[in-house]
């Protein structure tokens, strides 16, 4: 039977004429346009608010939910002072130009860490060692850290990252949550008093200027994206 | 004047160009018909063979146009649902009109010759295997007196100017000053030389059950029931026929002419613009031939399967309702195209009223047509005789399609080798047994 001459053709017929009969996978485009998945977001793109300002505030919250870790980030927080990275090193934009110089025979500028000061670390291991690395203890080791040195630097975050196996994001996250935590020495803050009272009156005052100078061109009852408990468009009519 | 020309739309151009031209042509059929009608009509009635065939010729080459894209159409489209595509879809409904586009493109297209080309040979080639197709059509037998000749040798003329085609292959091979012309010519010249002795042969056996050569003779004999056809008493022969033929007419897959994997188009590849649509409709033509010589030959040309049991005669005189017909004319239709398009409009609230209508119209129109089609199909035996042929000679256009959907190139030398040494032999030995039986029976 297996043998019979001219059998495959007949099986092939056969299957050409199955699959003339059977429904077509083709979506008619411009016609018929599919629903897109439900978790699909789009492109990734950084948007700006309405009075022109990047409404990411480098939360890393997006980088450290993204399931297939695409999300990368470099650059400078909000404050402009330190360098902050997500994902791995070599996808850092200075360590390419690191690397370009380095195949071209040039020496290497260490620009990512030049320009935080080295801490004596003895002390800085002496705490971690009081609380065991464990990076569950992250606030009273920071506290700790701050009592030792009087402020947090930034070597300092990072070995505490080292040691602990935290991401440094975490670790900066956690330090940012908490007002009582500094990352500059007390006297050479560029703000001058760090007092929630103070804080909130400055806040006012800064929300006050802006509405002003935005009167003409505001719209309606858009948010605001300053800093700030979520900012909700009536409270933000309210102070205005 | 030519600025003025150039300004018109198309449809404006070609009324433009036309419109004279019609004038001209109408006012002098008036002026022949007034000075010269007696004298022409007497000389024609004396003449009929004459109007017979000026009007065959002229219907045979009308008809080969809507068919040959009807296949083009079906090649498309069969072969794409094959592949798990659409296919065309865009132009007319379900794509249908895209074949049409098709030849206006080609009309479009520019018309040209390669240098170093044999000018003459290069444009006659495609005539002549337009031609030969065409030609070939003329002896088919369509339905009862539906025919172009009623030879008594039409199946040997069948095969001899279906034969010429070979000539304009290798015209179009030989003149177009290219090698894979050159090489898609002489495949063609041997592979159709060497398909037409098993093709020849293979009906012999038939002719001698049959004793005639002419197609009309034969569909006749094949009257009844579907168990005279000629398929049953020669099964061999026309397995062989329907190998042959596909061979005969290049097509997958025997297309080894225009193999496109291996020689770009074969005797076609230096043709552009109509004289390329002319090999084009010529193939396609020869598919509706081929298809329709197996139909006619061992399929029961235009009988129905089976003789209708109950003869049905409708005597319908429209013209003794007198006046009433009229009336009849004017509110039939609007009353049908409510009445049908009322229970789309009650049963679904949602559907507008025109919507409604409109589908009230195309069911009416659907009814009109498949009303006066079974009429038509009933009062007249040509009618039943052509829906008959067609539809058979489709089926094996489809086929035709479905094996080019399905079926690899052969190489050459098993193209050769298979006509040669397994359809040769095969075919003298059906002439053989059947000749035998002959004898048997006779004695």
């Amino acid at each position: 039977m297996i043998n019979v001459p001219g059998l495959g053709i007949v099986k092939g017929m056969a299957l050409t004429l199955r699959k003339f009969f059977e429904p077509k996978a083709t979506i008619k485009y411009p016609e018929v346009r599919l629903d897109v998945p439900h978790k699909f977001r789009g492109r990734l793109q950084l948007l700006y608010d309405e009075y022109g300002t990047l409404k990411c505030e480098t939360c890393f919250q997006c980088a450290q939910a993204c399931p297939i870790e695409c999300i990368d980030m470099g650059g400078i927080d909000t404050k402009g002072r330190y360098h902050i990275h997500w994902g791995a090193p070599e996808t850092y934009g200075e360590r390419r130009e690191e690397s370009a110089l380095r195949r071209s025979g040039r020496p290497v500028p260490d620009q990512a860490y030049a320009h935080f000061d080295p801490i004596h670390p003895d002390g800085l291991v002496a705490i971690l060692e009081r609380f065991d690395f464990d990076p569950k203890n992250m606030l009273e080791i920071l506290d700790a850290t701050q009592a030792e040195y009087g402020h947090l630097p930034v070597a300092a975050l990072k070995l505490i990252s080292q040691r602990t196996g935290a991401w440094y994001a975490m670790i900066y996250g956690t330090a940012t949550y908490y007002r009582h935590l500094r990352f500059e020495p007390p006297g050479s803050e560029p703000i001058a008093a760090a007092s929630a009272d103070d804080r909130a009156s400055r806040e006012t005052r800064f929300l006050a200027g802006l509405d002003a100078s935005l009167a003409g061109s505001r719209r309606g009852t858009s948010g605001r994206g300053t800093s700030g408990p979520a900012t909700k468009p009536s409270a933000g009519a309210a102070r205005a | 004047m030519a600025r003025s020309f150039s300004r018109l739309t198309l449809a404006g151009k070609i009324l433009f160009t036309i419109f004279p031209i019609l004038l001209v042509l109408t006012g002098g059929l008036i002026v022949v018909i007034v000075v010269a009608g007696k004298p022409i009509v007497d000389f024609l009635a004396t003449n009929i063979w004459l109007v017979r065939f000026v009007v065959a010729a002229t219907a045979v080459l009308l008809m080969s146009v809507p068919s040959a894209f009807l296949i083009i159409y079906m090649e498309m489209k069969v072969i794409a649902l094959m592949n798990l595509r659409i296919g065309p879809d865009r132009v007319g409904p379900f794509g249908s009109l895209l074949s049409v586009v098709h030849g206006l493109k080609v009309l479009m297209k520019e018309d040209f010759s390669p240098t170093g080309a044999d000018r003459l040979v290069f444009t006659l080639a495609p005539i002549a295997v337009f031609m030969a197709t065409i030609m070939s059509l003329l002896v088919l037998p369509f339905a009862p007196g539906l025919f172009g000749v009623d030879m008594n040798i039409g199946l040997l003329y069948l095969f001899a100017v279906s034969g010429l085609s070979v000539v304009g292959l290798l015209m179009a091979g030989w003149s177009s000053f290219n090698k894979y012309s050159l090489l898609g010519g002489l495949r063609s010249a041997a592979q159709v030389v060497s398909y037409e002795i098993p093709l020849t042969l293979s009906v012999v056996g038939l002719l001698l059950l049959a004793g005639t050569m002419s197609l009309n003779t034969i569909s006749t004999n094949q009257a009844g029931w579907f168990t005279n056809w000629y398929v049953f008493q020669q099964p061999l022969g026309a397995l062989i026929f329907f190998i042959a033929a596909t061979a005969e007419a290049n097509r997958t897959p025997f297309d080894l002419t225009e193999a496109d994997s291996e020689i770009v188009a074969g005797f076609a590849t230096e043709y552009s613009g109509m004289r390329f649509g002319f090999f084009f409709f010529a193939e396609y033509v020869n598919v509706f031939v081929v298809s329709g010589l197996i139909v006619t030959l061992f399929f029961g040309g235009w009988n129905a399967p089976f003789p209708w049991p109950w003869p049905i005669a409708l005597n319908i005189d429209p013209g003794s309702m007198g006046l009433g017909l009229l009336f009849a004319l004017l509110i039939v239709p609007p009353l049908l195209i409510l009445a049908l398009a009322a229970p789309f409009y009650v049963g679904r609230s949602t559907l507008p009223w025109w919507q409604a209508l409109i589908i009230g119209f195309v069911l009416f129109n659907l009814l009109v047509v498949v009303a006066i089609g079974g009429w038509a199909f009933i009062s007249w035996d040509w009618v039943a005789g052509l829906f008959w042929f067609l539809g058979k000679s489709y089926l094996f256009v489809f086929t035709f399609v479905w094996m080019r959907g399905t079926l690899p190139r052969v190489r050459i030398d098993q193209l050769m080798g298979f006509a040669w040494k397994w359809l040769l032999p095969a075919s003298l030995l059906n002439l053989f047994v059947t000749a035998a039986a002959l004898v048997v029976v006779h004695r």
